[in-house]
């Protein structure tokens, strides 16, 4: 407890436990229960076969019937395979385009660098709105495909400009040997930038998995064929609209729902707290850097 | 800016600066002085980095008003019953060629004010109103009838050359300009001996790298902007647009008789997209200040840390999964645990419909955010906090300060920047608010939670003829007060800790 310090200018006496502390641990205590009961209540109804009454710290009648439906009924787990193809292929877009956006905006020397990063800057300024969106996308023919909810969340100027500032930490003498010894532009990237970059990598590459992971409006906007549709546009359907599947009457409506509101969650609830200091570092480096 | 810049480029070194001593120019290597108007120093013979010209930004300002201009119709019925049908302007004028040279007169004007050639721009700016007058003159010989008035356009262009040209002769950044140079800002430039073309023919590697970045950027950013004229169309989906002027402004903001009912749906949505946003970011604010303030002061470094990945959690959550979990909590209905909790304990007889209710919804609303995101707010905080010299805290403690009194004296005055930081960072973003209302709002609250972006949602595509043309004038309407917005808080921005938000 008292090695939160490390100056030993001023020994201080041994932490007492105050009143203060106390009530401060009980406040957070209460914070995380107030975090975790939504959770938990939804863990609990979806693995208990009779779920709808009340709030049960533990399943009445537990079952992992939910569960078996949702892995064996292709509506169900179609929905699902198509979430994790639209995140793995939306992920690798995204993370295509922001390193070699970056690269390209880190060249101070380049001629008509300010004039590039301004045109993606605009977009952060100004946009066209969702419907001359839509009317575009219709136009190129991309409504009711993949397409149109893998590419428009590919590019992104915000994590682009992470990416950028992920970059500018590299020390410049290192482009500068490799391009004596002979390296083209895209041998930097691929053999410099990039391996010393994986902590970038990574955090924005998390960004952009949360981001299509849960990608609702774009479904929404532009998919109208349910068999394209994503587990968060089956999650609305199943909860919003209670379009069931039907079985054999052994699992509460409420069961099944709380089911799939699990299956939604799980990747990133396992993958969160892995990666927790990836996401952090996220945060902070766009709004402290420089 | 400038000094990490030389640091990242070693050939910054042999650069040649310009440095003004009272009226004379003096090379920064040999300390030689230069001619007016020499390209290179008599000494060393490198070459001159000229100062920058200044930018004329009411001049552009001037083009743009004139370019606005265009999109408005020359002449329009003066009834005002049939809502300026029909109109007349360059949209659907019958040689559109002159439209497009219009345009590209005053988009050649607003380049030349932006590499220096201001002067220039008044031939540009001042063709463009020729040819407007030209486009004006034909069509009131072509539709000209009894009962047709001016359009806006005719003022717009009018306006837009008078300030273009005045423009261009106020130097309105010449203070600022002088004052960077004396500061050494503005004579930083790696020309060093190489011509631009030779640079660029260096460069010509990362050019193709960035394509795919600018492909996919006007596709899906810049497309839609030029899509933006469908706000002065009817455009009925499935059919070709049809110029109407400013008939669907009219509408919105309920300036014609016939539009009082439609335009009070705009206006409340307009009004619940601000009221929601700077309350939810209010409360979301001020919850992550007094929670990280108070996780800070924890020592325990296990339940620190597990606190934190505790309220970072329902960030990763969609919308639609949030909206799905509360739905179901506060369901009026048996399973609705809340409303249970509450009878039990005795407070209410009936359950409440906190979703479906005027009164709770947005109480409602607020408290989901808070729940979802306070904890991922404190991040900054939190790292701004452990950045704290725990020396000050120590000395305060010893000069006698309680714990309250280091709070006040330290940890406040720490957090003040950050906190107004991310209010700026945030309030850049009002006008985006969609998703999270969009999954929790309900036919019978949609006095209380309608948004710009969600009305658009419902006009557009909830069956029936919508017509495009007027909900692309909600969005550009929302567009350029959120580009309002962000230009207000980049200055801000720059004001309170020296960098903008864009």
């Amino acid at each position: 407890m008292e090695a939160t310090t490390n100056k030993a200018v001023y020994k201080k006496p041994k932490r007492k436990i105050t009143l203060f502390a106390v009530v401060n641990t009980i406040v957070f205590i209460l914070i995380s229960i107030i975090i975790l009961i939504p959770i938990w209540k939804v863990l609990v109804d979806s693995l208990d076969a009779a779920a709808g009454y009340g709030m049960r710290l533990w399943p009445a009648k537990p079952t992992l019937g939910a569960y078996k439906m949702i892995l064996s009924r292709a509506d169900l787990y179609r929905p699902f395979l198509i979430s994790l193809l639209v995140t793995g292929a939306g992920t690798i877009v995204g993370l295509v385009l922001s390193t070699l956006g970056a690269y390209v905006l880190i060249q101070w020397d380049m001629p008509g660098r300010n004039l590039l990063s301004w045109v993606l800057l605009f977009t952060m300024l100004f946009s066209g709105g969702m419907i001359p969106t839509y009317v575009v996308m219709m136009n190129l023919h991309l409504t009711n495909t993949l397409w149109s909810v893998i590419l428009p969340l590919g590019i992104n100027v915000y994590n682009l400009v992470l990416m950028r500032n992920f970059f500018e930490g590299i020390p410049a003498s290192l482009f500068e040997s490799a391009k004596l010894d002979g390296c083209t532009p895209m041998g930097i990237f691929v053999k410099i930038v990039l391996p010393l970059s994986k902590a970038a990598l990574a955090a924005i590459g998390l960004m952009f998995a949360v981001t299509y992971w849960n990608d609702y409006t774009n479904f929404k906007i532009y998919i109208t064929d349910n068999k394209l549709f994503n587990f968060q546009m089956k999650l609305r359907a199943m909860v919003m609209d209670n379009d069931l599947p039907t079985d054999d009457g052994s699992l509460s409506t409420n069961t099944i729902q709380n089911a799939a509101i699990i299956v939604a969650i799980i990747p990133f609830m396992i993958l969160y707290p892995i990666c927790q200091d990836y996401f952090v570092q996220g945060v902070n480096v766009g709004a402290v850097k420089e | 800016m400038a000094q990490r810049k030389s640091q990242n480029h070693p050939a910054a070194a042999t650069i040649l600066f310009l440095r003004e001593k009272g009226t004379l120019m003096v090379c920064k290597t040999c300390n030689a002085e230069i001619p007016k108007k020499a390209t290179r120093c008599p000494e060393c013979g490198r070459a001159v980095v000229k100062p920058h010209k200044n930018l004329y930004p009411i001049a552009i300002a001037g083009a743009v008003i004139s370019f606005v201009g265009g999109f408005f119709p020359a002449i329009q019925n003066s009834d005002a019953s049939k809502k300026f049908n029909p109109a007349y302007g360059f949209m659907n004028y019958e040689q559109p060629a002159l439209w497009y040279l219009f345009i590209a007169l005053l988009t050649a004007s607003v380049i030349l004010c932006a590499i220096k050639y201001e002067k220039i721009s008044i031939a540009t700016t001042v063709l463009a109103a020729v040819v407007y007058a030209i486009v004006y003159n034909n069509i009131c010989s072509r539709h000209g009838a009894p009962g047709m008035q001016n359009g806006l356009a005719g003022a717009l262009v009018i306006l837009g050359t008078i300030v273009g040209v005045a423009g261009s002769f106020m130097d309105v950044n010449k203070n600022a300009a002088e004052r960077k140079r004396k500061n050494g800002e503005l004579d930083y430039q790696y020309t060093g001996n190489k011509t631009v073309w030779q640079r660029i023919y260096i460069y010509r590697g990362f050019y193709i790298m960035f394509l795919p970045v600018l492909i996919f950027v006007v596709i899906f950013n810049y497309l839609p902007m030029v899509g933006l004229r469908y706000a002065f169309t009817d455009f009925i989906s499935g059919q070709e647009p049809t110029y109407v002027g400013i008939k669907h402004f009219v509408d919105m903001f309920g300036l014609s008789s016939l539009s009082k009912l439609s335009s009070k749906h705009f206006l409340t949505a307009f009004s619940n997209t601000l009221v929601l946003s700077i309350i939810k970011l209010f409360l979301n604010t001020f919850m992550a200040v007094v929670i990280s303030i108070l996780l800070n002061e924890m020592f325990n470094i296990y339940f620190k840390k597990s606190v934190q990945t505790i309220i970072y959690l329902p960030h990763f959550m969609s919308w639609v999964v949030v909206a799905s979990i509360f739905k179901m909590m506060l369901s009026a209905s048996d399973s609705g645990m809340f409303n249970q909790l509450l009878m039990n304990i005795g407070l209410i007889d009936q359950p409440i419909e906190f979703l479906t209710s005027e009164s709770t919804w947005r109480g409602v609303y607020y408290l989901v955010n808070i729940w979802k995101d306070t904890g991922w707010g404190t991040i900054l905080f939190l790292a701004t906090l452990s950045g704290i010299s725990p020396d000050l805290y120590e000395a305060a403690q010893i000069d006698g300060a309680n714990r309250f009194a280091r709070m006040r004296y330290i940890t406040m005055p720490a957090l003040a920047n950050t906190i107004i930081t991310v209010f700026i960072l945030n309030l850049a973003k009002v006008m985006n608010l969609f998703e999270s209302v969009f999954v929790m709002y309900n036919p019978s609250v949609y006095d209380k939670s309608d948004v710009l972006q969600t009305y658009i949602y419902r006009q557009s595509f909830s069956g029936g003829a919508a017509n495009y043309g007027y909900t692309t004038a909600v969005g550009l309407f929302r567009s350029v007060v959120g580009c309002i917005l962000v230009l207000l808080c980049n200055k801000a921005s720059k004001k309170v800790r020296g960098r903008g938000i864009v």
